[in-house]
């Protein structure tokens, strides 16, 4: 062992050294980023940005969220319908609630299962999508009785009601079923059918929806091809519309639109998962202006977009729109139903 | 019992997520052309096995270890098995699971109801406590890869003063008292945060730490042994266990000849030279020291748990759970606008706000007791070593400090006797 | 110096005592431990129901490529042809091209099933774990893709500086024998 003092220089070299590594050594050691503080320090080709997507022409909102949104008060909505007198219906837990146009709860009906969907007829019937067959309740909430289960795929997501039919959305299946108001399966439609001309619907999640048109045509949605398409009740395939877009006037994604509603002009309000929008288009399908985008659907402020686990689930929005042409949103984060009212003078942008 | 509870638990938390995630329930397309739904691909960890086989090889390193120390006598063969302990705990199995680091598991497993440390972790923990209990630090000398890092680096040691030594030995009483105490509140394992070697085990690693590593290393060629004499949290412990070692590394093979021969062989400072008794005079100075300085201990011991405290906000922002309680509480009361990815992400998990704070502040109260804890320990400790310098103990020979030697065995050969014993055995050799 | 002898076998009686005293305590102590050990070890996986894909996986880990890699789950997979963890959100052609690749080193690939349907599987050699497809995936699909250690790169390090760098909380310790949070279809009901 080399005392300090066998050569002044080798000893001074030595503690220059050993301060010198000291220093840097605790440099490197305050230096170090254990938190990820820092973030991943990735380029900008490895960032998802879902906030920059979401953005587009403020002016092309023609709808104003003015009044209070009523509170479902259940820990996942599922569903929205409007049924008579401006009724407002929600499914969801295990349980329809029906609102008041004003929001006031005007019952709470306990039901055995979950709900998916609900849809009241003209006559106060009101249908119940459980997950597997519907439930059927008369407009006092009497059950009148329930109908065959569809198995061990299916997954309701939709009922509509004309004067002599119900439809029902069968995602898991991917299929509308026909029925008389008896509960008679009458029709399977839109089964993949080379014959006739029909693809098959693609649906990957289960957002899966139906709606009966003025026309007298059924309105449906093949959210895997980003359109609604149009069926006679005898299932021909008579046209359809909508494209793919990330830009407004499309629908983005993988698989859009996941719901919609008619309006009494029998226009047309969509809603989209993902990039959270709801939008209107004509009744030949033109856009022509947003309700709300993400901005004003999912967090003031910020457009956060699917990057959080728990949204990602819950992030389809159903709509539904009532007699004096406000679109009612469920929200399905926030547990809560949203209600939209046209601009005065607000213009249709999109139809020029 | 604690496995099945573990997998219960994971079961219940798997229930909420099948109700959450509609999309999973969802059936697939039904396909036309005979495709399946491939599964996707789980390679398994490490097998257990191979764990236990670790163990094995620590015990036997251990055992051969002690051999080599205190019969064959041969630095050679320990530096030998300190090269293979390095591949085989370095470089072959990358520097984890370590005793040192085990210490975090142990307190962590005390005081953590849901973590268990596994059995090979403890035997890891364990036996080199035993071995130490009786026959010194084998372990440091031969069977711990960091060690055996530096000792590969140990070129021109210079002496440094023995206050000094020991002053700086309070850093790893305190690195200690931190790894155990963050691990104890489920925040960190700093220990492994800051292992300054792992990285060239693995021959990756954060730059910083690499670096880090590189610094100790240099300061190691002049100042032997930096992080295990002046940091390593594991050595605190073995160093008293080795002051009550049944066996211990001698110098010499037999009798102390006097020759002051040994007396610069250790590049740690762990020699000790003879010291006569106390003339009177002294002993009633030392006495009177030693009264002061035992009343100084209790001051000592209050003023570092004060001192402490007053670092306990600062130590329980280590977890993040109270760094995520301090973002959310500035979201809620309108301080900031925006959101972090860790705000985000404990918002879309649902829980209330309100239970992220109760847990933070349970954090924090745990941290306020840790920190006083913390800081009357170091107060102890740096009375006692004062303490330690006051009382005198005579020695009429050179000897290792039996706290301080590594086990290393340079300095064997710097004994005369030694040498005459080998003699003797060769002799004894060739005359067979 | 008998006298001396005598503090010498004191001292000895005392630090065997001492030893004694301490080997009960590791033994019992170990004792202790192992009642409330586990046979099992435990290794670092990914919640992926807690994860937010913010890529700290792909920066952190100790190895120089991350041993968090992308898994697909193909049994929650939609299947879709405009795969949103698989093409660029504004693909400049609607068709599968390079140019429309989501994933910055390709290890996203693609395969035609059948009309209208396409397999999407991981090449894991090219897969950095930054979870870019994962965002993508989760914000518009059926987040079937996610991120996943992979044991056989895993050092499992006693603690997972991934883990220490985790804004979400989302990386566990879970038993050795059950190694993977793996995203996997419910059973109805």
């Amino acid at each position: 062992m080399n005392r300090c003092g066998k050569g002044t220089n080798a000893g001074l070299f030595a503690l220059i050294v050993v301060g010198l590594a000291i220093a840097a050594g605790v440099v490197a050691v305050v230096r170090f980023d254990v938190r990820g503080e820092k973030g991943s320090g990735l380029s900008r080709d490895y960032v998802y940005d879902t906030a920059e997507l979401g953005k587009f022409d403020p002016k092309l909102i023609l709808y104003d969220e003015s009044i209070r949104p009523i509170a479902t008060n259940f820990s996942k909505s599922r569903g929205i319908a409007v049924g008579l007198r401006g009724d407002i219906f929600v499914a969801g837990d295990r349980a329809v609630r029906v609102f008041g146009e004003g929001g006031v709860l005007k019952r709470d009906v306990d039901l055995d299962g979950q709900p998916v969907c609900v849809c009241a007829g003209d006559d106060g019937t009101v249908y119940i999508g459980m997950r597997d067959h519907v439930e059927v309740y008369d407009s006092g909430f009497n059950r009148l009785g329930s109908w065959e289960g569809l198995g061990e795929k299916a997954v309701l997501t939709s009922i509509a009601v004309s004067k002599e039919d119900v439809f029902v959305a069968d995602a898991g299946n991917r299929v509308v079923l026909r029925y008389d108001r008896s509960g008679k399966l009458v029709k399977r439609i839109g089964e993949k059918d080379a014959e006739r001309n029909i693809p098959g619907f693609v649906i990957p999640s289960a957002y899966f929806d139906v709606a009966m048109a003025a026309d007298g045509l059924l309105r449906v949605t093949d959210p895997g091809r980003h359109r609604i398409e149009a069926y006679t009740v005898d299932g021909d395939l008579e046209f359809w519309w909508g494209k793919f877009s990330m830009d407004v006037d499309g629908f983005c994604g993988c698989c859009n639109p996941v719901n919609f509603a008619i309006l009494p002009d029998g226009s047309f309000v969509t809603s989209e998962k993902g990039l959270m929008r709801v939008k209107i288009y004509d009744p030949q399908g033109e856009f022509v202006g947003v309700v709300a985008g993400p901005e004003q659907l999912v967090e003031t402020g910020t457009a956060r977009i699917g990057v959080t686990p728990s949204e990602d689930t819950a992030r389809g929005f159903d709509v539904a729109v009532d007699g004096r042409g406000r679109v009612l949103v469920l929200d399905t984060i926030k547990n809560t139903v949203r209600i939209f009212t046209r601009r005065q003078g607000a213009d249709a942008q999109g139809s020029e | 019992m604690i496995r099945k509870s573990l997998i219960l638990s994971i079961l219940l938390l798997a229930v909420p997520y099948a109700a959450a995630f509609g999309a999973e329930r969802f059936p697939p397309p039904e396909f036309e052309s005979g495709y399946e739904l491939p599964s996707p691909t789980t390679p398994s960890p490490r097998v257990d096995v191979f764990e236990y086989i670790d163990a094995v090889v620590l015990f036997a390193a251990l055992s051969v270890g002690t051999y080599l120390v205190l019969k064959k006598r041969s630095r050679r063969w320990i530096f030998a098995l300190m090269v293979f302990s390095l591949v085989y705990f370095g470089f072959y199995r990358k520097g984890c699971v370590c005793p040192i680091g085990a210490i975090q598991n142990a307190a962590m497993t005390v005081f953590d109801k849901s973590y268990a440390m596994p059995v090979v972790v403890l035997a890891f923990l364990i036996l080199p406590f035993v071995f130490t209990l009786f026959f010194g630090r084998v372990f440091c000398a031969a069977v711990c890869p960091l060690g055996a890092i530096q000792d590969l680096f140990v070129l021109k040691p210079i002496a440094i003063p023995r206050w000094l030594d020991s002053s700086l030995r309070l850093f790893a009483y305190l690195y200690l008292g931190l790894g155990i105490l963050f691990a104890a509140t489920g925040s960190a394992f700093v220990i492994c945060r800051y292992d300054p070697f792992v990285g060239f085990f693995r021959v990756t690693g954060s730059f910083n730490m690499i670096v880090a590593g590189i610094c100790l290393l240099v300061i190691g060629i002049f100042i032997g042994r930096p992080y295990c004499r002046f940091l390593c949290p594991y050595s605190v412990i073995l160093r008293q266990f080795s002051r009550i070692s049944r066996w211990r590394v001698t110098i010499t093979p037999d009798d102390c000849i006097q020759c002051r021969l040994c007396e610069d062989a250790c590049p740690f400072g762990a020699i000790r030279s003879p010291a006569a008794k106390w003339r009177g005079e002294d002993y009633s100075v030392g006495k009177k020291r030693l009264a002061l300085l035992l009343v100084l201990l209790g001051v000592l011991v209050v003023f570092g748990g004060w001192v402490a405290s007053r670092a306990s906000g600062w130590m329980a922002r280590v977890d993040w759970r109270v760094r995520l309680a301090d973002r959310v509480y500035l979201e809620e009361t309108g301080k900031v606008s925006d959101t972090t990815d860790a705000s985000a992400a404990f918002r879309a998990t649902g829980e209330e706000i309100k239970e992220l704070y109760a847990e933070a502040s349970d954090i924090e109260a745990k941290m306020a007791t840790g920190s006083w804890i913390l800081g009357g320990f170091m107060g102890l400790v740096a009375g006692l070593k004062l303490v330690g310098h006051s009382v005198r103990r005579t020695r009429t020979d050179y000897e290792a400090d039996r706290a301080s030697c590594f086990a290393c065995g340079r300095c064997f050969t710097y004994c005369p006797r030694e040498h005459a014993r080998l003699d003797k055995l060769k002799n004894k050799e060739e005359g067979k | 110096m008998p006298q001396e002898d005598k503090s010498i076998d004191r001292r000895q009686f005392l630090k065997s005592g001492i030893r004694g005293a301490a080997v009960v305590g590791i033994v019992g102590a170990a004792g202790l431990g192992v009642s409330k050990t586990r046979k099992s070890d435990t290794v670092w996986q990914i919640d992926p129901n807690i994860c937010v894909s913010c890529g700290n996986c792909a920066k952190y880990c100790v190895l120089e490529v991350s041993a968090v890699k992308c898994v697909h789950a193909f049994a929650i997979c939609g299947y879709c042809d405009l795969c949103s963890g698989y093409l660029n959100p504004k693909p400049r052609e609607l068709d599968s091209g390079a140019e429309n690749e989501l994933c910055p080193t390709g290890a996203v690939k693609r395969k035609f099933v059948e009309d209208p349907y396409y397999e999407y599987t991981i090449d894991e050699e090219l897969c950095i774990g930054c979870g870019k497809c994962v965002k993508g995936c989760n914000a518009f699909g059926n987040g079937s893709l996610h991120l996943q250690v992979r044991h056989d790169r895993c050092l499992n390090c006693n603690e997972c500086s991934i883990a220490a760098a985790c804004p979400s909380g989302a990386f566990k310790r879970v038993p050795a024998d059950s190694p993977y949070m793996i995203k996997t279809k419910v059973s109805h009901g």
